[in-house]
C-alpha cells in the first residue's frame, strides 16, 4: 500500500477480503488499483496514448520554428534590452541570425527551418506552442520540471502520471517504456523516468537497444526451456498449496497472477522488438537503412509497434549526458555542427513516425510530443562585444511542437519578442502544458492526485491552465 | 362531534396556523443572536481569510477585523451594519460569487445574513486563520499540537491480553463488534519475530532450540535474544535511512558519488544497537558537531546532507539563490517530517494551506538550518590516531602561542621604530610583502615587483583592468613549499569569473597555487592550481556588493591541509591535498594573472590589490585574524625582529620553532580520512521570500521553532545572524523537548508502523491535517508516555510492543471481521506482509549459507561507476563476489542507479523521503526474481550446500523448508518435489522455492 489516507479505501470497503476475488479485480491488482493507480478520465479523452520525444540538451527555438527576422537585422549587433539576460555562462555576445533558412510550409504556411527538412513536409500535422517557459536554465532542473513539473529529484515523471492515471491497455507490457538514446543514458540516469513517490509499478521501463531489451526477461541459457516450464508449473503448485495451508490473501493472488502476467511479457516483448515483419518501405521511411538516422529511426519505429500492442506512454530520449565532445543539442560552440548533427538523426525518422502513424489511422488517437527543455539565446555565447558561433540557455521563450489528437494542426500558438528572447505572448508554462497533455487524455489536472507526505500531490504542483488556443 | 368542540377544534387549529406562521415570519427576532465566536468565525476561518488576510489581502478586503470589513478593499466597504441587503459582502455571497468555486452552503449564508442584519458583532481579537480547526484546515487546537494526554488503558473484563496496549485494542475492538485472533503457533511467531526485529528467517537451530523451550519466559527471551543482536540495528537502520533519504551522490546532472558517506549509515546501525535514547540519537543527527567535537558527533550531522544537492552551477545570480533555497526546502522538509510529522516545507510560497505553520515558520526553521552546507570534512576514524593528532594540534597551538608571546614585544619594537605612525597590532613576519599603496617594492626580502601590460599603480593600490594588466616578482630567494597567500583586494565586477589575484608559480606558467576569484564558483574565491590538482571548493558565502576591500588568504600547510581565510576568519571549510613544492630560483608570483607568462582567458583579474603577503608557513587561524586586523601596515622583517632579541630570547624561539616542526611531523604521519557531511558555512540571516521568490525578500527572521506547537517556547531568544552552531544546538533541544508533543508521538508511530504494517496514525510523516487521524489516540499518547518514563528507550518500545497480545495475534483470515474491517485498522488480526526487497536478498544469502555477516565498514558495490561526459553513472555488475555478499543495508546507494531486483521490489531511490514503502505485485518482479543471475547463482548454492549435508532428495527438501519457510515439510510436499528434482535438478528446485508465496510472506 502507498502513503495513502487513512480512510478506509474503495477496496477495503468493498471488503477484498478472502475469496471474492473476480478476474477483473484480480488483474486490477497487478496492474492497477491495488498498486496506487487511478484508472479512470474524468471526461471524454481526445487521445489514449503518447509518444513523447524529448530533445535533451536545448534545442534552439530560433533555428527552427520561431522565425526572427529581426535576428538577420542585427546581426552582429549588440543587444538593446535594459535588463541584462541572466543566462547560464553569463557571457552575452552579439546577436546572431538564424543560422537555417526559414520557409512557409505545407496549405497551413507553419514556419519550420531548414534544420529539419522532413518535419517540414508534415507541417500541415503539427501544432507549435512558439512561447513556452521554465524556470531554470539549468539543464537538470529544466529536464526535471519538463518531465515533472519539478525542479527537484524524486518527483514522478509525465510518463508515470499518465501510467497511474489511466493504466495500460495491455498487461504484456509495462505502461510506460523509455527508449534511451543509443549514445547514453541522460545526465541523471534513471532519475529521468522515476515514479518518484508513485509505486513502482508506474516507474519507466528503459529498453535496451542491445541485448535483451528487458533485463531479466529470461532465464540465462543454463536454464533449459523444459525445465523453466516445469518450473513455473511447480510455482503454481507450491503456492496454491501454500493458500490451501494458509489462507488467501490479496497479495498472494496478486503474486500468483504475475507470474502469468510475466509470462506472456516474456512472448510479447521479443515480438514487439522484432521489426523483421516491417516492410523495407517502412523500415527505410523510418531511416533504418541509413547509419546516422538508424538508431534513432529503430526507436521511432519500436515505439509505434509498443503503441499498437497497447503500450500507453513512450518515451523516446534524443541525447545524452552533458560534456564535451557534445552527444546532445547544447550548441554552446557551435550551433551548425551541434544541431545539424542533433537534427538529422531525428529528423527524417520523427517525420515518419508522424506519417505513420497518419496511415495507420492512429494519430486519431495518439499524442506525438515533441519538447525541449529550454530554448537558446538570440545573441551568441562569447564574450562581451564578439559575434560567436553557440548559443547559452534562455528560459524565458522556446519552442514545443506536438501532433495529433484533439489539437488544431497546422497552426503555431503564442509569439516572443522581436528576437526571440522572452515569451510576450500567450505564454505556456511547463505547468499549463502539462495541465493540457492530461486534459487531452481526459484528466482533470487538479483531479489527478496521489497523497504524499502531506500534500495531494499534481503533475502541476498548484498551478497550470489548460491551453484551449491549441485545442480543437 | 359537537359544535362546541367543532368551534374550539377551529380556533386551535387557528391559534395554531397564526403562531406557526408567526413563528416563522418572526424567527429572527425572536431566535436566538447568532454567536460570532461559534458560528461566523469559522465560517470566515473555513471558507474567507485564506485569501482575505494579511499585509496584501485579496482584492484589498481583509476580514480579520471588524474595523478593516468596514474600511473594505478596491470595491469599497464590505459590510453596512445592520443591513445585510445592502451589504457588498452579502451581495457577493448571496450570488455564489465568493467564495469562488467553492459557494456558502444556504445554512452558511443565512446565519451570515443574520449576523449582518443583527449588527454584525464581533469577537474581542482579531480573526487568525490558525487559531481554529475548520472544515477546511488545521488550527493550533489540531490534536497532534496538543499535550499528550494522561492515557490510561481502560479497564477490561477479558482475560486477553498480555500488557497495556492489548487493553486498549481491546477497547476499541470491543467497541467495533470485533474479537481479536488466537495467537499464532510458535513456528510463525519466531519467523515473524526473526523478520521484523532483524531482517533474517531464523535458522533451524534457533526454530527448535525455540520450540523447545518450554518455560514461561520462552518467548521474551527470543525478544530479548533479537534485540540484543547486532543484526537488529542493521534491520532498523534500514528503516531510517528510508526516512531520512540518505543517498550516497548528489543526484542532479553530474550525480557525483558520495564516496565518504557511509561513516552515517554504520553510526545509525551502532547508535540503534547501542539504544542510544532516542532524544539523544536525534540531537547528534542535528547538532552532533557541536555537542561531541569527535569524529561521532561530525559523523551524525550527516543526517543533515543525506540529500540530493545540485553542483551544477550557473553564473547567474538568481538561479544559483533559487538552488539554495530548493535545497532548504528539501532540508526543512526532511527534518521536520522525521522528527515532527510536520510538512513544514509547504509553507515556503505561501502559508502551509493544511496547517498552522505561516511562511514565516519555515523561514524561521530554514534559518535555524542556514548554516548547513554540503561537504566533506577531515576527520580522524581510528581513535588511537586521533589522540595523536589531537595532542600534536594542541602541542602546536601552545607553541605557537609561547612564540608569538615572545616575538610581539620584539615585533611592536621593531615595528614602531620602522614606522612611528604604526597604531595596529602588527601581524605576523611574512617572507615577503608588497604596500602597493605606497610602492612595488618588497618591503621584506628582494621580489620587487614590475608592471606588465598596462597595469598601474596609485594611490589604492595595484590597478589591474581584467585585460592584459598584470605584475610579476622577481624569483624567490629559496625554495618554498609550506606557506601562506594574503591580499587586501578590492573586486571590480562581482561577477568577472576565474581572475588571479596572487599566484605563486613556476616561470613557465604552469605549476601554480593561487587566490583566483570567482573561476569554478561564481562569487567566491578558490585556490586555483593546475587542472584544478589543489583546488576545491571552500563551500563557503558568495561576495556581495559594498563590502570595499576585502582580505583574502589561503594556507597551504606541510601535511597538505589547504585553507581559506576572508576577512581574518575561516572562509567555509578546509580540504586536503599534497602540497606542492617550489623550487627557489624558477619561483615567480604575479598579480592580476592565474597564472601563465602573458595575459589572456579568463585569468585576468579585474580590480585593486592594496597591499599582499607571502609567508614561508602555514599561519594559524589567530594569527590571519590578528593579520586582518593589523591591515598588513606593520612590515617587520626577520632580521629587524632578530636584532630585538636578547641571545637567550633568540635560542629559545629557535627551541620553539624546532618543537613545532617536531609536532608538525607527528600531524602529516597520522593521516585523516574524508568524511562527507556537515561542513558549516557562516549562516546567513533569513529574510522571508514572498511566494518563495528569491528576488522578493520580505521581513528579516530569527532562528526558531514551529509557533503553532505552544507547548513549549519556539523562540530560540538568537539573533537573525547567530552563529551556526547556536542556532542548530537550539533547534535539536526545541525539537526533543520532552514537551514536544510531537517528537515522542511521531517516533513510538514510526515504530509501531514498521512492526504492524500501517501507524497508529497511517501517515507516519504527517501529523496535520492531511494526514490520519489516530485510529488509537489513547494509546498513542500512552507509548508517546511511556518511551519517555523509560528513558527514550527504543528497544523498551520494541520489547513492549512485540511482547503484547496484539502482536502475537494471528494472521489467519476472519470474513466476518474482515467484512466491518478489511484494512485491519483496529488490529484483529497480525495482517501478513511479504518482505522488502534487503530482507529477500539477504534471506536468499542467509538460505544459500552465502552471507556474509561483516559489520560496519565501507559497503559493497553492486555497480560500476564510470563517468561519461561530466555526469556520472552507475551500471549493474554481476554480483558474484564473496564480499558483495553483505547485507543489503552496505550496498553502496548512489541515485539514480538501476538495482534491477531492489527496484522491482519497491526500495526506494533515495531522492525522496520514504516515510513509507509502497508494496507492489508486478510480472517485472516475478521476472527478476525467476531470472536475475544473482538468484540462480544462490539456488545454486543452496544446493551446494543441501547435498553438503544430506544425501537423498527426501532429506534435502526436507531441510530446504526448515531453511527457507521455517517448518517441517509434509509428505505431500517431499511427493511434489521428488519428481521435478530428479528430472530437473536440486538448484531448480531452490530457485523455485526463493520464488515462492511461503517464502516471501511472513504470516
Amino acid at each position: 500500500m502507498s502513503d495513502s489516507k487513512p480512510e478506509f479505501s474503495r477496496r477495503e470497503l468493498l471488503g477484498f477480503g478472502a475469496y471474492g476475488l473476480t478476474g477483473a479485480a484480480l488483474s486490477s491488482l497487478v496492474s492497477g488499483s491495488a498498486n496506487g493507480g487511478a484508472h479512470e478520465t474524468h471526461f471524454e479523452p481526445k487521445c489514449k496514448r503518447v509518444i513523447h520525444i524529448c530533445l535533451m540538451g536545448g534545442m534552439s527555438h530560433v533555428d527552427s520554428f520561431d522565425y526572427k527576422p529581426g535576428l538577420a537585422k542585427l546581426h552582429g549587433k549588440e543587444l538593446q534590452y535594459e535588463e541584462r539576460p541572466a543566462t547560464f555562462f553569463n557571457r552575452i555576445g552579439l546577436i546572431r541570425k538564424n543560422d537555417w533558412a526559414f520557409k512557409q510550409r505545407g496549405d497551413s504556411g507553419l514556419w519550420v527551418s531548414d534544420l529539419f527538412p522532413h518535419l517540414a513536409t508534415v507541417a500541415d500535422d503539427l501544432t507549435v506552442i512558439k512561447s513556452m517557459v521554465a524556470d531554470s536554465a539549468n539543464h537538470t532542473p529544466a529536464t526535471f520540471q519538463q518531465n515533472t513539473g519539478f525542479q527537484l529529484n524524486g518527483f514522478p515523471v509525465m510518463g508515470s502520471w499518465i501510467s497511474y492515471g489511466l493504466g495500460a491497455e495491455t498487461e504484456d507490457l509495462p505502461a510506460y517504456v523509455v527508449l534511451p538514446d543509443a549514445r547514453g543514458y541522460p545526465a541523471g540516469g534513471t532519475i529521468n523516468w522515476s515514479n518518484g513517490f508513485l509505486p513502482s509499478v508506474h516507474q519507466g521501463v528503459a529498453f535496451n537497444s542491445k541485448g535483451t531489451p528487458i533485463p531479466d526477461l529470461f532465464p540465462p541459457e543454463s536454464i533449459l526451456p523444459s525445465t523453466d516450464i516445469a518450473s513455473r508449473k511447480l510455482l503454481a503448485q507450491m503456492n496454491q498449496a501454500d493458500l490451501t495451508r494458509n489462507g488467501a490473501e490479496d497479495g498472494l493472488l496478486a503474486r500468483i497472477r504475475s507470474h502469468e502476467l510475466a509470462a506472456r511479457m516474456q512472448l510479447t516483448v521479443p515480438e514487439v522488438v522484432e521489426m523483421a515483419d516491417e516492410t523495407e518501405a517502412t523500415q527505410e521511411m523510418y531511416g533504418l537503412n541509413r547509419e546516422e538516422t538508424a538508431d534513432f529511426g529503430k526507436n521511432c519505429l519500436l515505439s509505434r509497434r509498443l503503441l499498437e500492442k497497447g503500450v500507453r506512454f513512450v518515451q523516446i530520449i534524443s541525447g545524452g549526458s552533458f560534456g564535451s565532445p557534445r552527444i546532445n543539442w547544447d550548441g554552446h560552440e557551435d550551433m551548425m555542427r551541434n544541431h545539424n548533427r542533433e537534427a538529422v538523426r531525428v529528423d527524417q525518422p520523427v517525420a515518419a513516425l508522424i506519417k505513420d502513424l497518419k496511415q495507420r489511422g492512429m494519430l486519431k488517437d495518439t499524442l506525438v510530443l515533441f519538447t525541449t527543455e529550454f530554448g537558446r539565446t538570440p545573441y551568441t555565447q562569447a564574450a562581451d562585444g564578439v559575434l560567436g558561433t553557440g548559443r547559452d540557455h534562455n528560459m524565458y521563450g522556446f519552442s514545443v511542437a506536438m501532433a495529433g489528437a484533439g489539437l488544431k494542426p497546422g497552426m503555431s500558438y503564442g509569439e516572443t519578442d522581436e528576437l526571440g528572447w522572452k515569451a510576450v505572448e500567450d505564454r505556456v508554462h511547463w505547468h499549463d502544458f502539462h495541465a493540457t497533455l492530461l486534459h487531452l487524455l481526459g484528466m482533470d489536472h487538479e483531479r489527478l492526485t496521489f497523497y504524499h507526505n502531506g500534500i495531494e500531490r499534481r503533475l502541476t504542483n498548484v498551478h497550470g491552465n489548460v491551453v484551449s488556443g491549441v485545442l480543437t | 362531534m359537537t359544535l362546541e368542540f367543532q368551534e374550539t377544534m377551529r380556533y386551535v387549529v387557528l391559534r395554531l396556523v397564526v403562531l406557526v406562521t408567526a413563528s416563522w415570519m418572526l424567527t429572527p427576532l425572536d431566535a436566538q443572536a447568532v454567536d460570532f465566536d461559534k458560528q461566523i468565525a469559522p465560517i470566515l476561518a473555513s471558507h474567507c481569510l485564506e485569501c482575505h488576510r494579511g499585509d496584501e489581502p485579496e482584492g484589498g478586503l481583509s476580514l480579520t477585523e471588524l474595523a478593516l470589513v468596514k474600511k473594505g478593499g478596491d470595491s469599497g466597504s464590505a459590510v453596512v451594519v445592520g443591513n445585510a441587503a445592502d451589504s457588498l459582502l452579502w451581495e457577493r455571497v448571496s450570488s455564489d460569487e465568493m467564495p469562488p468555486k467553492h459557494p456558502l452552503t444556504n445554512a452558511e449564508k443565512q446565519t451570515l445574513k443574520q449576523w449582518l442584519d443583527e449588527g454584525a458583532t464581533w469577537g474581542d481579537v482579531p480573526l487568525d486563520l490558525f487559531s481554529i480547526t475548520t472544515d477546511s484546515r488545521a488550527g493550533r487546537d489540531w490534536w497532534s499540537l496538543q499535550p499528550l494526554r494522561n492515557a490510561t488503558p481502560p479497564a477490561s473484563e477479558s482475560d486477553w491480553g498480555r500488557n497495556e496496549i492489548d487493553k486498549f485494542v481491546y477497547a476499541n475492538l470491543v467497541a467495533n463488534t470485533l474479537k481479536p485472533s488466537a495467537e499464532a503457533n510458535k513456528r510463525v511467531l519466531i519467523r515473524r519475530l526473526s523478520f521484523d526485529l532483524i531482517g533474517l528467517p531464523p535458522t533451524p537451530q534457533e526454530i527448535a532450540t525455540f520450540l523447545r523451550d518450554d518455560s514461561k519466559d520462552a518467548y521474551e527471551n527470543l525478544v530479548q535474544r533479537l534485540l540484543d543482536s547486532p543484526h537488529y540495528g542493521e534491520r532498523w537502520g534500514r528503516h531510517w535511512l528510508d526516512v531520512v533519504h540518505f543517498g550516497e551522490s548528489n543526484g542532479f546532472e553530474y550525480n557525483q558519488p558520495r564516496n565518504n558517506a557511509w561513516p552515517y549509515r554504520n553510526w545509525v546501525i551502532d547508535a540503534l544497537n547501542a539504544d542510544m535514547p532516542y532524544d539523544e540519537f536525534v540531537r547528534h543527527q542535528i547538532a552532533g558537531d557541536i555537542l561531541a567535537p569527535d569524529a561521532g558527533g561530525a559523523i551524525a550531522v550527516g543526517c543533515l546532507v543525506t540529500g540530493p544537492h545540485n553542483t551544477t552551477k550557473p553564473s547567474n545570480d538568481t538561479m544559483r539563490k533559487t538552488m539554495r533555497q530548493d535545497e532548504m526546502e528539501d532540508l526543512v522538509g526532511m527534518v521536520s517530517q522525521t522528527f515532527l510529522g510536520m510538512t513544514t516545507n509547504c509553507a515556503r510560497c505561501h502559508d502551509h494551506k493544511f496547517d498552522p505553520i505561516p511562511t514565516q515558520d519555515y523561514y524561521s526553521m530554514a534559518s535555524a538550518l542556514a548554516g548547513v552546507e554540503f561537504g566533506e570534512r577531515d576527520v580522524q576514524l581510528s581513535k588511537k590516531a586521533a589522540t595523536k593528532i589531537a595532542q600534536a594540534r594542541t602541542n602546536i597551538e601552545t607553541l605557537r602561542t609561547e612564540l608569538n608571546a615572545l616575538e610581539s614585544r620584539a615585533r611592536e619594537a621593531a615595528a614602531a621604530r620602522l614606522d612611528a605612525a604604526a597604531k595596529s597590532r602588527p601581524g605576523p613576519l611574512p617572507f615577503a610583502a608588497w604596500n602597493f599603496d605606497e610602492d612595488l617594492r618588497d618591503h621584506v626580502g628582494t621580489m620587487h615587483v614590475t608592471l606588465v601590460g598596462g597595469a598601474k599603480r596609485e594611490a589604492a593600490g595595484l590597478m589591474l583592468d581584467g585585460k592584459g594588466a598584470f605584475a610579476r616578482t622577481k624569483s624567490l630567494a629559496k625554495p618554498i613549499a609550506e606557506k601562506t597567500l594574503e591580499a587586501w583586494v578590492r573586486v571590480a565586477d562581482l561577477k568577472q569569473r576565474g581572475g588571479g589575484v596572487i599566484s605563486l608559480q613556476t616561470t613557465n606558467g604552469i605549476t601554480f597555487d593561487a587566490i583566483v576569484y570567482g573561476e569554478r564558483e561564481a562569487r567566491r574565491w578558490m585556490a586555483g592550481s593546475e587542472g584544478f590538482k589543489r583546488s576545491e571548493s571552500f563551500g563557503a558565502t558568495d561576495e556581495t556588493e559594498g563590502e570595499g576591500l576585502v582580505h583574502v588568504a589561503i594556507t597551504y600547510a606541510a601535511d597538505g591541509t589547504i585553507t581559506g581565510y576572508r576577512n581574518g576568519m575561516p572562509y567555509g571549510a578546509a580540504y586536503k591535498k599534497s602540497l606542492q613544492k617550489y623550487a627557489g630560483e624558477k619561483t615567480e608570483l604575479v598579480f592580476g594573472l592565474r597564472h601563465g607568462t602573458a595575459a589572456g582567458g579568463n585569468r585576468m583579474f579585474k580590480g585593486t590589490i592594496a597591499r599582499a603577503r607571502l609567508y614561508d608557513r602555514a599561519l594559524t587561524a589567530a594569527e590571519l585574524e590578528a593579520s586582518a586586523q593589523s591591515g598588513g601596515i606593520s612590515i617587520v622583517s626577520e632580521q629587524d625582529l632578530v636584532a630585538q632579541l636578547t641571545p637567550q630570547q633568540r635560542e629559545h624561539r629557535a627551541s620553539l620553532n624546532r618543537q613545532i616542526q617536531q609536532s608538525q611531523q607527528t600531524l602529516d604521519r597520522y593521516k585523516t580520512s574524508k568524511l562527507w557531511t556537515v561542513t558549516p558555512i557562516r549562516a546567513a540571516t533569513v529574510k522571508v521570500l514572498n511566494r518563495g521568490d528569491v528576488r522578493n525578500s520580505g521581513e528579516v527572521v530569527s532562528p526558531r521553532g514551529l509557533s503553532s506547537i505552544q507547548t513549549i517556547e519556539s523562540d530560540f531568544g538568537l539573533a537573525p545572524d547567530a552563529a551556526d552552531r547556536d542556532r542548530r544546538l537550539k533547534l535539536a533541544q526545541w525539537i526533543t523537548n520532552p514537551n514536544n508533543p510531537l517528537f515522542s508521538r511521531v517516533i513510538v508511530n514510526r515504530v509501531w508502523h514498521y512492526h504492524f504494517g500501517a501507524g497508529i496514525v497511517a501517515t507516519p510523516n504527517d501529523f496535520g491535517f492531511n494526514g490520519g487521524n489516530p485510529t488509537h489516540p489513547q494509546l498513542l499518547d500512552w507509548l508517546a508516555a511511556d518511551l519517555q518514563a523509560n528513558g527514550w528507550s527504543l528497544k523498551h518500545l520494541h520489547r513492549l510492543i512485540v511482547t503484547s497480545a496484539t502482536y502475537r495475534q494471528s494472521s489467519a483470515m476472519n470474513a466476518k471481521a474482515a467484512a466491518l474491517d478489511a484494512g485491519n485498522r483496529l488490529l484483529w488480526r497480525k495482517i501478513p506482509t511479504r518482505i522488502e526487497g534487503e530482507a529477500l536478498r539477504d534471506s536468499i544469502l542467509s538460505i544459500a549459507g552465502k552471507l556474509d555477516v561483516t559489520m560496519g565498514g565501507k559497503g559493497y558495490r553492486d555497480m560500476r561507476e564510470y563517468k561519461f561526459k561530466g555526469s556520472h553513472f552507475y551500471d549493474p555488475i554481476p554480483q558474484t563476489q564473496t564480499e558483495q555478499f553483505r547485507r543489503t543495508i552496505y550496498r553502496f546507494s548512489p541515485r539514480g542507479a538501476k538495482r534491477t531486483m531492489l527496484d522491482t521490489f519497491d526500495c526506494p531511490d533515495p531522492s525522496a523521503v520514504t516515510p513509507k514503502r509502497a508494496e507492489t505485485t508486478t510480472p517485472l518482479q516475478s521476472l527478476s526474481l525467476m531470472n536475475n543471475a544473482f538468484v540462480l547463482l544462490m539456488a545454486d548454492a543452496v544446493a551446494t550446500r543441501l547435498q553438503t549435508s544430506n544425501t537423498d532428495i527426501d532429506a534435502q527438501v526436507r531441510e530446504l523448508f526448515r531453511l527457507a519457510y521455517g517448518r517441517e515439510a509434509e509428505s505431500k510436499d517431499v511427493r511434489l518435489a521428488t519428481p521435478f528434482i530428479e528430472k530437473h535438478g536440486l538448484p531448480a528446485y531452490c530457485r523455485v522455492v526463493f520464488n515462492s508465496n511461503e517464502l516471501l510472506y511472513v504470516r
